[in-house]
């Protein structure tokens, strides 16, 4: 399971999830572990989001601001850029031409 | 606040990840900041750094590495230049002091300093060269001793830097020996080689104040 997780296919279906999070609200790294966790995503390394998001800025498809939070200590805010939004919406056009094939394949499969 | 166990395991990364030079200095410390704040998130669920970063500390924290950018080369320029110039003027004074006071308190050695301008020149570039491999050897020598299982011994890591040092310092000293004389013959008092180290210190102190590059 440790190989395929590193896969180029759930890296990038990863990509996509971090940024569909971010652009439902501005969100800081150890939330958005937790809400992918809450989602559901099977066993991802909490840590593994935060090459994720480096690799992201340097994409410019999300900015992160420095920031108060309303309880205190400064926290790191991800806001999707403009970029960020196309590439989000290029994701869900690709994960929806891919999910309904392979699920009847599978399912034709007997699986 | 970390607990010991944590804190251990932090205070690695911290120091694995920090010593990438030529890395962003923003983006390395606003990670390292997330990472904290995370664990520190994690502890309180009863998580070790293992559970959070995976159980290969230290591949995690390469892969943290590739991905923050590189400085903007310009800032590197600006850095790489306080610290020649700030290291020749520290060179150059010392050897215009002490050979000044050897000569005036104990009348040994010459009042002036004759060396060939090549010479002069290829020992200076063979300084800074050295410098540089001095450097490059300690930070990964650090680096070497971040995520080992079992503490090496305090005495062994003196020792082991205690010879790095040794190595060095006898290079500097045989490198002027070993290279040849060529160029034009100068003669100067060797006071002014105090006053060229003032000058040169005196520059490096206002590019660090109008660049802020030590802050």
């Amino acid at each position: 399971m440790e190989i395929s997780q590193r896969s180029q296919l759930f890296k990038g279906i990863l990509k996509g999830c971090i940024l569909s999070i971010i652009k439902m609200q501005p969100t800081y790294g150890y939330e958005l572990s937790m809400k992918l966790q809450e989602f559901g995503l099977p066993d991802v390394s909490e840590g593994s989001i935060y090459p994720i998001l480096l690799r992201l800025q340097r994409e410019k498809l999300i900015i992160g601001e420095m920031r108060k939070s309303d309880t205190g200590p400064n926290r790191k805010y991800y806001q999707l850029t403009e970029a960020g939004q196309m590439q989000l919406a290029e994701f869900i056009h690709h994960w929806d031409l891919l999910k309904q094939p392979v699920d009847k394949i599978i399912e034709k499969g007997g699986n | 606040m970390l607990n010991e166990e944590n804190l251990a395991y932090y205070e690695d990364m911290l120091i694995y990840i920090r010593l990438n030079a030529n890395k962003s200095e923003q983006q390395t410390e606003e990670v390292l900041f997330e990472l904290l704040e995370h664990l520190l998130h994690s502890q309180t669920e009863g998580k070790t750094a293992k559970d959070v970063f995976g159980d290969d500390l230290k591949s995690y924290c390469d892969e943290v590495i590739e991905e923050i950018p590189g400085e903007l080369t310009n800032n590197t320029v600006k850095y790489l230049s306080f610290i020649v110039i700030q290291f020749l003027a520290i060179i150059s004074l010392c050897h215009g002091i002490i050979g000044f006071a050897i000569h005036y308190f104990f009348d040994l050695g010459e009042s002036s300093m004759t060396f060939q301008l090549g010479s002069g020149i290829v020992v200076i570039v063979g300084y800074l060269i050295l410098l540089y491999l001095f450097i490059k050897t300690i930070l990964r020598w650090i680096k070497g001793t971040s995520f080992k299982k079992k503490k090496t011994k305090t005495w062994v890591e003196f020792l082991q830097v205690w010879i790095i040092s040794m190595v060095f310092i006898g290079l500097f000293i045989l490198f002027p020996i070993a290279v040849p004389s060529f160029g034009k013959t100068i003669n100067l008092p060797i006071i002014t080689f105090a006053g060229v180290g003032i000058v040169l210190y005196i520059i490096s102190f206002i590019l660090n104040k109008k660049y802020r590059i030590t802050n």
